[in-house]
């Protein structure tokens, strides 16, 4: 399988313009084998130029991208899974000779190219589809489909872009259940989405890119941590004046039924829990809050607007 | 390679098994037979029966040879003359069909002839516009005393705007006339018919050999259509599948499978092959029905050197090949298949213009124009096929301008792939020449 010691794809200085628009700009980023990458960002940031560069649709005008310890080229190609943002097959043609063609694009062929495309025809349900015609299939089997057309040669990194998009709930976690199959396979995974939830639960590595920049990047744990401020989520009954103390919380919120305070930076928050308690409040929750990745998203993406 | 020829296959089968290309092949040399033979039915079509005539003669030894040119539809001159061009093999059988044509074109004749019986002229045509206001009548003659040295006659018909039937009448009129003329003067019909026999002109090349210029130059004409046909037939099929993909957004997944240029090629090729399938079916279909239908009856099939097929094929490929590459260019270029045409159209009437080049260069076909124009990949593939039939130039002219439209080829399909690869990242609009000139050099 893949070493673990060398990154698995190496973008070093990566700059690419339209015309006068700069898509990315010096970008620079690793991506760990065998860890599922995740590639966040506003519309319009570059995330999808990006990966179209790493697959080699197109070339960076400057800057080096290294794939398996090899500098980017066609025959590389191969050993990359690739479901785009925007979806795509050929209305006409039947689900199965679809992804027969596809395979063929990507060097499986013959008996071996069948067995695969009926094994993974029926871990995505989708069996009964195999002599329908593209155009015949809801929104979701197509995309499931397309995933297929991604995975059927075996790769060894798999880019994601957008994979949960038209689906429902049912499927959204057979989609995630594969993809986590997939890296426990040892696959290096790149996941790009908008969808943070997601992203939160499955990423391991997150790179934000912003305006062509990159603006976070590392392991997810370790940025959240980075990020935390030092909040707790409350939701308790009476002793509203505990929260006045200004040498403890900084900032009070209410959400709903529920009250975010933003202790000050430094303050122990069991001070606060243990001044609630011996005040008789009632406490139906205490919580340490860590920052979600939809919370540093926005920061950061306000910060730079 | 292999991806080469997977999407070749996929263009290949894909087609090919349509509905619409099972139905276009059945039911194209039907349409293609019905516009040659329905309107020459349908001008032929007699409605209401034979035309009804009536001579009044007023010469009083007329009537007799006017009722028989008139009935044995002895034609005008001038399709006596085409009669007689024909090549002397099966020239009996030839003549017959013609005839029969000419017959069947020009409907039946009831002719009667309506004595005077010491009426005057005026009370007899009186009685006759009767009979036509009446619809007992079509028509009638009047061949006044003096027909024999004035040469006027008369014919008024209900319909006198129809120059078909009075043509007719005008050439068995002037054939009874001379055939009463020259039984006047004493000379025997038959001999002046023989006599006035066209000769047979054979035209030989200089170096002795039987000039197949003609024939070849027709054939020529016929890939020249045929080039035209199956570009404005499948040109369309080219434009079709590029902007599918463009549009579906196919093309991403391909691009990240494939190298743009063997995604082309293989596209291209696959569409023609499908292009040639229908022809071959086509022309299998023609030569069996010809030979079912004319068994018998030989056709003088002009003699064709070998070579001339081979040169024949090859620069109908080619010719097909560079408009049918055009086709996919400006596929990459725009969004919907209707701009497509649009777009492609001023290119595909250089087809036409090299069309019509062939009539100058058929007659100095080693003028400095027959040379640059057959060299001009976009006129060479008809041009250079003039020049082969009249006068074949040197060899390494044919070799230099299958080259260059080889080169063309390939140049064409390179700078489309290139464009289809930066072009289809790019949605929703029509590109402007300037737009894709970047996208070249970005590629």
């Amino acid at each position: 399988m893949t070493d673990n010691t060398k990154p698995t794809l190496v973008l070093e200085h990566v700059t690419k313009r339209f015309g006068d628009f700069t898509a990315v700009d010096d970008l620079s980023l690793q991506v760990r084998p065998g860890r599922i990458f995740g590639v966040i960002g506003p519309n319009g940031a570059g995330k999808t130029t990006t990966i179209r560069m790493i697959v080699n649709i197109t070339i960076p005008d400057s800057g080096r991208i290294e794939l398996f310890g090899q500098p980017m080229k066609v025959s590389l190609q191969d050993r990359i899974g690739y479901l785009p943002e925007e979806r795509g097959l050929y209305r006409k043609m039947k689900v199965g000779e679809q992804l027969r063609f596809f395979a063929e694009l990507k060097d499986v062929r013959g008996k071996e190219a069948d067995a695969r495309i009926d094994r993974w025809l029926e871990k995505l349900q989708l069996s009964d589809w195999k002599n329908k015609r593209a155009k015949e299939l809801s929104k979701g089997m197509q995309q499931k489909v397309q995933f297929i057309t991604a995975v059927i040669h075996d790769p060894d990194l798999l880019i994601l872009d957008e994979p949960f998009s038209g689906l429902d709930p049912v499927n959204v976690e057979l989609m995630k259940q594969t993809i986590l199959d997939n890296k426990g396979e040892g696959k290096t995974i790149i996941l790009s989405t908008h969808q943070m939830e997601i992203a939160e639960k499955l990423c391991d590595d997150v790179c934000m890119i912003n305006r062509a920049h990159k603006v976070l990047d590392g392991p997810l744990r370790e940025i959240r941590r980075s990020f935390a401020r030092n909040a707790v989520a409350l939701q308790i009954v009476g002793g509203d004046g505990l929260l006045n103390d200004p040498a403890l919380v900084a900032n009070t919120r209410q959400h709903g039924e529920e009250l975010e305070v933003l202790l000050v930076p430094g303050a122990n928050p069991q001070i606060l829990l243990k001044r609630l308690v011996d005040a008789g409040v009632t406490v139906n929750k205490f919580e340490l809050v860590e920052p979600s990745l939809h919370d540093i998203f926005i920061e950061k993406a306000r910060e730079a607007a | 390679m292999r991806k080469f020829l997977a999407v070749v296959k996929r263009e290949y089968v894909q087609r090919v098994r349509t509905r619409f290309f099972i139905v276009a092949t059945v039911l194209g040399p039907l349409v293609m037979a019905g516009f040659t033979i329905v309107p020459g039915m349908m001008i032929g079509m007699k409605s209401g029966g034979p035309t009804r005539l009536a001579i009044v003669d007023q010469t009083g030894k007329m009537s007799a040879r006017v009722k028989k040119e008139l009935i044995n539809g002895k034609q005008p001159d001038d399709d006596e003359e085409q009669t007689r061009d024909q090549p002397p093999v099966g020239n009996t059988n030839r003549k017959e069909q013609i005839n029969q044509a000419a017959r069947r074109f020009h409907g039946s004749y009831q002719v009667e002839e309506v004595p005077l019986n010491g009426r005057t002229i005026d009370e007899v045509k009186k009685d006759l516009e009767t009979r036509i206001q009446d619809r007992e009548l079509d028509g009638y003659i009047v061949l006044p005393p003096n027909l024999l040295e004035t040469g006027e006659a008369e014919f008024r018909a209900r319909n006198a705007g129809d120059p078909f039937t009075s043509n007719y009448v005008r050439g068995a009129i002037s054939a009874a006339v001379r055939g009463q003329r020259l039984a006047d003067a004493r000379i025997d019909e038959k001999s002046v018919e023989t006599a006035s026999q066209p000769i047979d002109l054979k035209t030989f090349g200089s170096g002795g050999q039987e000039n197949k210029g003609q024939a070849g130059f027709y054939l020529v004409f016929g890939v020249g259509f045929l080039i035209y046909m199956s570009v404005l037939l499948y040109g369309q099929v080219v434009l079709g599948a590029v902007i599918e993909e463009k549009e579906t957004r196919i093309a991403e997944i391909l691009f990240s499978s494939i190298r743009p240029f063997p995604l082309m090629m293989g596209k291209l090729i696959g569409v023609s092959l499908v292009a040639l399938t229908q022809f071959a079916i086509w022309g299998v279909a023609f030569v069996t029905f010809s030979a079912v239908v004319i068994a018998g009856s030989p056709i003088a099939l002009p003699h064709i050197p070998p070579t001339l097929f081979l040169y024949l094929g090859v620069y109908f490929l080619m010719g097909y090949f560079i408009y049918a590459t055009i086709y996919a260019l400006v596929g990459t270029m725009v969004t919907t298949t209707q701009e497509g045409g649009q777009l492609a159209m001023p290119v595909v009437l250089m087809l036409i213009a090299g069309l019509f080049l062939s009539f100058n260069i058929i007659r100095s076909p080693n003028s400095p124009l027959a040379f640059w124009s057959s060299m001009f990949p976009f006129f060479a593939p008809i041009t250079m096929l003039v020049r082969i039939v009249t006068e074949t130039p040197p060899f390494w002219q044919i070799a230099l301008s299958l080259a260059i439209c080889l080169a063309t080829a390939v140049g064409l399909i390179w700078l489309t792939s290139r464009i289809y690869r930066v072009g289809m990242l790019m949605t929703g609009k029509k590109a402007t020449i300037p737009e894709v000139w970047k996208w070249v050099r970005q590629a």
